[in-house]
Formats: C-alpha cells, sequence, structure tokens
C-alpha cells in the first residue's frame, strides 16, 4: 500500500504541468487581493487504539488583503467526545516577500504565522495546532513553478500551550516541534484550456514531517490527493493521508479528508 | 440698477454655457484619439483559477468595457470604453492585485501625422510617449505600440532595454516601441 502510493507520487513529480493549489500545505503563492474563499474541510481519521473514526470540521474564511498578505480564520470542531463539539480556532496570515515571476513559471517565498486556541484533552505527542492543539507555528514558504513541474517546501517551528484551563500541557512531553514539507502537484485534465468553465482534474502527493525539538521523535507522512476545480472559481479536494513510519505516539495518523471551497471576487474593494 | 445686475447675471449665464461647449467639444475631440484595446500577457500562472483572478481583477475597471481571455496563454484582450481616459498602469496593478505579473502588454493608440523624433518625448491627446528604436518614423491611424516599463515586461527583457528608457520623475511618460 505504502509502495503503491509513493510510486504514483514519484510518477507524479517526474512528469507533467504542475498545479499548486495544494491539499495539505499551503503554497507560497497568496491568493488574489480583494478574493474571499469560504472553506469547508471534513476529515476522517481513524483512532490507532481502535475506539473509532476522529472526524473533524474545519470551516474556514481567508481574505487577500493584498496581493501580498493573506488573512485566514478557521474553525475546529469534532466529534472526539461524541457529539460535535467546538474545540477551538486559528488566525493564520501569510506574506509574500519574494514574487519572481516568468510566463508559466514562478519562484516565491512566503512567511506565516498561525495562533490557535484549542481546549480539547491533549491525547498525544504529534503537535498539531490545526485542530489539536493550542499553541502557535511559523515558519517559511517556498514554491516552484515550472511549466511542468511544482515543487513546494515548508519549513516551520510549532510550540503546543496549555488547551484550554482544563488541560495542561503534560510535562512528560515535548512542548515544540520543527516541521518540513514536501509538495508536488500535477495538471491531468484538461489537456488545453479553452476557457473558464471547463472542469480541472488535479494531482496532488505531499510529504509531511514532524520532528519533537526534545527528543529528537519524528513521523513522516505521505499524502496524496485529488482535486477538481469547477468554473474556475470552486475546488473540491480530496485526500488520504497515511503514516510512513513514526517514533511518536499518534492518536489517528491515518484517514481521509475532503474539502469545499468557493471563491468570491472583488469583496471590499474600492473601484 | 435692479434690471442691469440680471442683465449682467443672464450674461453669465451665457458665458457659462457657452464655457461648457467649448470644454465639452474639446474633451471629445481629445478623447476620440485615444487607446482603443489592449493585448496583455500575464506571467507566473497556468491554471485557469489564476487566470480567472485576473480576469475578474481587470473587469473590475471602471474604464474597462470587456475583457476576453485565453487562458492556455495567459493573454487577455482588453477593449476600453469610449471616451474614458484609459490610465494603463491601472491594467498592471489590476494583475498585479491578483497576485501576478505583466510579460508582455501591446496597445493600439489613434494618432494623426506623428513625427517620432530622436531623444524626445511626444505628447499624444495628454500622454506623454518615448519612442525606442523607431526615429524618423511618421505615425499615421491605428498604431500598436508596445509597452516597455519595466513592469510591463519581464525581468530579461527590461535587462536588454534598460539603458534606453527615459526616466522623468516628475510625470509619467510612457517607454514604448512600435
Amino acid at each position: 500500500m505504502k509502495g503503491t502510493i509513493l510510486f504514483i507520487c514519484l510518477l507524479l513529480a517526474a512528469n507533467s504541468k504542475a498545479q499548486e493549489l495544494f491539499v495539505y500545505t499551503e503554497p507560497a503563492s497568496s491568493i488574489p487581493a480583494y478574493l474571499l474563499s469560504a472553506r469547508l474541510m471534513s476529515s476522517f481519521f481513524k483512532e490507532i487504539d481502535g475506539s473509532g473514526t476522529n472526524i473533524n470540521f474545519i470551516p474556514e474564511i481567508r481574505y487577500g488583503i493584498s496581493s501580498k498578505l493573506m488573512l485566514q480564520t478557521q474553525a475546529f470542531i469534532s466529534t472526539r467526545n461524541g457529539n460535535l463539539y467546538a474545540d477551538g480556532g486559528s488566525v493564520y496570515t501569510q506574506y509574500k516577500f519574494l514574487n519572481n515571476d516568468a510566463v508559466k513559471r514562478h519562484f516565491r517565498m512566503a512567511a506565516f504565522g498561525r495562533a490557535s486556541y484549542n481546549r480539547a484533552d491533549i491525547h498525544q505527542e504529534e503537535i498539531e495546532t490545526v485542530g489539536h492543539n493550542a499553541g502557535y507555528e511559523f515558519g517559511l514558504i517556498s514554491t516552484q513553478l515550472l511549466h511542468k513541474v511544482a515543487i513546494s517546501s515548508m519549513l516551520s517551528y510549532e510550540r503546543a500551550l496549555n488547551n484550554g484551563t482544563e488541560y495542561e500541557f503534560p510535562n512528560t512531553q515535548v512542548n515544540s516541534a520543527a516541521n518540513y514539507t514536501l509538495s508536488f502537484g500535477k495538471l491531468m485534465l484538461p489537456k488545453k484550456y479553452t476557457g473558464y468553465k471547463q472542469t480541472n482534474f488535479n494531482l496532488m502527493c505531499e510529504f509531511l514531517g514532524q520532528r519533537l525539538n526534545g527528543n529528537g521523535k519524528s513521523y513522516l507522512d505521505i499524502a496524496p490527493a485529488i482535486q477538481f476545480i469547477i468554473r474556475s472559481r470552486a475546488r473540491v479536494d480530496i485526500g488520504y493521508r497515511r503514516q510512513l513510519y513514526s517514533t511518536m505516539q499518534r492518536s489517528a495518523p491515518n484517514g481521509f479528508l475532503i474539502r469545499f471551497e468557493y471563491n468570491f471576487y472583488n469583496v471590499f474593494r474600492k473601484s | 440698477m435692479i434690471g442691469t445686475f440680471f442683465k449682467t447675471l443672464l450674461n453669465f449665464q451665457k458665458m457659462k454655457n457657452l464655457f461648457l461647449v467649448i470644454v465639452f467639444a474639446f474633451v471629445s475631440f481629445v478623447a476620440n484619439a485615444q487607446i482603443k484595446n489592449a493585448n496583455l500577457q500575464a506571467s507566473g500562472l497556468t491554471c485557469s483559477m489564476c487566470s480567472n483572478s485576473i480576469f475578474k481583477s481587470l473587469k473590475k475597471i471602471t474604464f474597462v468595457e470587456s475583457v476576453e481571455s485565453d487562458v492556455e496563454n495567459s493573454s487577455f484582450q482588453i477593449t476600453f470604453k469610449m471616451n474614458e481616459n484609459v490610465d494603463l498602469d491601472a491594467l498592471q496593478k489590476a494583475v498585479a492585485n491578483a497576485g501576478f505579473s505583466v510579460a508582455n502588454l501591446t496597445f493600439v493608440l489613434n494618432t494623426n501625422q506623428v513625427v517620432v523624433e530622436d531623444n524626445t518625448v511626444i505628447e499624444i491627446d495628454g500622454k506623454s510617449f518615448y519612442f525606442i528604436n523607431n526615429k524618423g518614423k511618421i505615425l499615421n491611424g491605428e498604431v500598436e505600440l508596445k509597452l516597455l516599463d519595466k513592469a510591463f515586461i519581464s525581468p530579461k527583457e527590461y535587462k536588454k532595454v534598460k539603458n534606453k528608457l527615459y526616466v522623468d520623475s516628475g510625470k509619467r511618460v510612457f517607454n514604448v516601441s512600435i
């Protein structure tokens, strides 16, 4: 299974046009100025102890303040305790500080930061400020789009804090980590663009890793995904994330996600 | 006394109308000889969603009548509204707002016996143009010009023409070639 996914990912990286609207990571390209994007992500991860499926819903709003600066806010809703429960939320900002464009290619770099609140119980060594831990994360993203291949990479520092007032971060665990990702994307359809109404079909493959700073425990996941772009303004992502290896305790590393996105242009724009 | 006052006021009103007529005539004369359309190629993108954000951004410009896009080549054919001042820099800004760059911009300008001279900034319809490598030509009728300013060409191309460009910190001079 892991071998098959890895093979598909390497094939993807080897050939063809690229797309960088990644499913598990952000590209360095920011969203356009005055674009308001509404997203809903649902993820279904199987609990490793066999206790069931961990279902998370993350509604999200993002807005392009300028072509370089993006703001995003998310809410974390889970079913960990049986019913739907609002665990917390986050604010995220990304600033593109380098932009080298050429026809059908670019190299871009961006800095980002996230602050998250969460009041769920802390149940794993993995640090994840999107949906599990209160804390913060900041880092750098580089994205290279060549006519046929897009590669994006992210490096970040992530720090977990106490979850709400009820759940202190366990002093037996390491509360900070370095994250690193490497992503590839490919445009499968259409072969040739004729207009905005054509549905685009993209394939993605991403590698997502974390290393805890104190004890050096780490994991590496592989995450292939398919993506449909509808009428050049809506997007559907379906992804599967699977652990390649881990030396840390994680409660639910393997699972699916589905995301819907709809974009509104020229919002709050003075003409 | 009051009668004279009203007469003066009436005359003033007439003069004001005459003045307005002259102004309108002048404005429409200037506006008739303007930039009709432009072709813009954007850089930094391949996907249709990216192209669409440029399309939406260009369409929002007040003096733009219509935009036709060629998604495959990331290019846009832009037609401007009649009798409206066309601000070429606003096109570049719209592309930059969408997160991309301009790789090429050509536009069609109406001219009437314009002599392109050496090292001279030429005024055409209230805009200042500096022609590169086209000395001694006479322009008449619709002429397609390529903008050579930094934000309108690729960095590679800019390096080549950089030393030939006219730079004036005081006013906007469009560096162009035919």
